[in-house]
């Protein structure tokens, strides 16, 4: 057991200290609004299993299913629904002792870098709370920033759980494709979404992957698969320029490659030609599978509803209409544009291709390299509604995040001090079923990058 | 903008989505933002590239054609914004 599992087992056992921990997060998570819904109360009232994970909180992101539980995926047009099933990675989280302790806030549908487009609530950063937390799993990565909870599980599609760490230094996991069940995960773009986790202690995040992965029969596209080995020795760097990061993103970039050479790491270089072609490729296929998948919100079987419609499509073009956010809105239409017939080979072809073009290089790369190491995203957190950072540019600036998406390859955001008052940190991307090397990796940094604690978090020690 | 408008208005009408006149001006500078991205790809030369459509396919797997129970069918029908017996409510059709 790590020593934060030790920590907080006993948390919501005892009686006072469950009382104690209760108020405290109400008290922190007011000026933060990390949860959109938090209870001890286990609605379903199924007695928790026993396992590694045994009394340990977890925060989960709202469009992860939890029976009996909200499941508003940020937006208004789910604002009222109810989970009717558990996603099968929570459940075997449950299984192996852990307890569910609420929702965690998020971009709407997953769609945002900021948490500023969720439509039932505003996320802030807890190092500095006039930054974003990042997106779209903010919520997640701010409850673990803030140590209202050990872990909390977060989705990603093109960066959303490995950029909000990054911003709120903690860790944060994009596992291989298909290792994590997206079995209860709602459906935003299912050829590039995983289920992910965050947390400050990477013992806890090695445990509850190896939780969390295994084939699923509810998921067609889950594998079982055998993990390679942890060795790791040969390291390669991307190489960025300079001008396109902010100065504390491109120090922290510079000091991790001296760390590694510490930690016994050779280091070398190495261009992605194909880089450019990144974020358009991923945005034609994201938004593709987002304006199929969203499809399915028509104010029909549940969900927002309008008050009066003359007939059902009205009912649906309303229902859309009143229930989603711009970003939402945009990204369906960009789908619907990129699908259209006639259109289709310009555009969702040719970002299949791109994809392929890119899985070659990395191939290449890794067929020389053990890890591979990026930046996670160009600047630290950003100002709350910052004309400098609008959403086009929060689109671009996913580059360095959806490349492990596009390839389905695992990645993992690794704190590496603070800057300027704001987390730092980099990203390592491992060959397929490559975890081992990643929290290796991060194990290996500890002592060059000791982990920093947020202003005002929870020290869960305080509670007696 | 006139033609762009119109474009990514018909776009809104194939995805059901109704959009007021602000929103649709709006949409449509940001989308007409993203398709000059998007075309940025024609510089790639992937023509003799086969697509991917899945990132790490490693078996081509089905289930059984069979039919399985839910035990939590009230609490589906309960998400219904509206409900009669055992049926979602529309409008009328006709």
């Amino acid at each position: 057991m790590s020593l934060i599992s030790e920590l907080w087992s006993g948390v919501l056992i005892e009686p006072g200290r469950r009382e104690q921990y209760t108020r405290l997060v109400g008290e922190i998570d007011e000026s933060i609004g990390s949860f959109l819904s938090f209870s001890l109360e286990n609605p379903t009232g199924k007695p928790a299993g026993k396992g590694p994970l045994n009394g340990l909180p977890v925060a989960v992101k709202d469009n992860i299913a939890v029976e009996g539980r909200p499941l508003t995926c940020g937006s208004h047009i789910l604002e009222n629904l109810k989970a009717p099933y558990t996603a099968t990675a929570v459940r075997r989280l449950e299984d192996a002792g852990a307890v569910v302790v609420g929702k965690t806030n998020m971009d709407e549908f997953g769609m945002g870098s900021s948490n500023e487009h969720s439509a039932l609530g505003t996320t802030v950063n807890p190092w500095n709370k006039d930054r974003v937390p990042g997106g779209s799993s903010g919520g997640s990565a701010a409850a673990v920033a803030a140590g209202l909870v050990p872990l909390a599980l977060g989705s990603d599609t093109g960066g959303s759980v490995r950029q909000p760490a990054n911003f709120c230094g903690v860790y944060g996991l994009k596992p291989t494709y298909g290792s994590i069940s997206r079995f209860g995960l709602t459906a935003y773009a299912s050829s590039l979404e995983v289920i992910g986790a965050l947390t400050r202690d990477i013992d806890l995040l090695e445990t509850a992957f190896g939780v969390m992965a295994a084939r699923d029969e509810k998921d067609q596209s889950s594998i079982s698969a055998d993990m390679i080995s942890e060795d790791a020795t040969h390291v390669v760097m991307l190489e960025v320029d300079d001008e396109i990061l902010d100065a504390p993103v491109a120090d922290a970039y510079k000091r991790t490659e001296g760390a590694l050479k510490e930690a016994g790491y050779s280091v070398g270089k190495v261009s992605l030609p194909s880089l450019e072609m990144v974020v358009p490729a991923y945005y034609t296929i994201a938004t593709a599978e987002a304006s199929a998948n969203l499809a399915r919100y028509n104010g029909i079987r549940y969900g927002h509803s309008p008050d009066f419609s003359e007939n059902p499509t009205e009912l649906m073009r309303m229902a859309r209409h009143e229930g989603f956010g711009d970003e939402v809105k945009l990204r369906i239409l960009l789908g619907t544009y990129v699908l259209r017939s006639g259109f289709q080979d310009q555009y969702y072809v040719k970002a299949q291709k791109i994809r392929t073009l890119i899985r070659n290089e990395l191939a290449g790369v890794f067929a020389s390299c053990d890890l591979l190491l990026m930046p996670v995203f160009p600047t630290q957190a950003f100002l709350m509604g910052d004309a400098g950072m609008d959403d086009y540019k929060q689109r671009v600036a996913d580059v360095f995040t959806c490349l492990a998406n596009l390839t389905g390859l695992p990645a993992l955001s690794v704190p590496t001090g603070i800057d300027g008052g704001l987390p730092t940190g980099v990203q390592f991307m491992a060959p397929a079923f490559g975890e081992k090397r990643l929290f290796k990796a991060a194990r290996d940094l500890t002592d060059s990058f000791p982990l920093q604690t947020a202003p005002g978090a929870l020290d869960i020690r305080s509670l007696s | 903008m006139a033609r762009a408008l119109d474009e990514w208005s018909l776009m809104a009408e194939l995805a059901r989505l109704e959009l007021d006149d602000n929103e649709a001006l709006r949409l449509a500078q940001e989308a007409e933002r993203m398709r000059e991205l998007f075309l940025t790809m024609s510089r790639a030369d992937v023509d003799s590239l086969e697509p991917t459509t899945h990132a790490l396919a490693r078996e081509n797997r089905v289930r059984k054609d069979v039919v399985d129970s839910f035990e939590n069918i009230d609490v589906l029908l309960n998400a219904s914004p509206e409900l009669e017996d055992e049926f979602f409510l529309i409008p009328n059709v006709l």
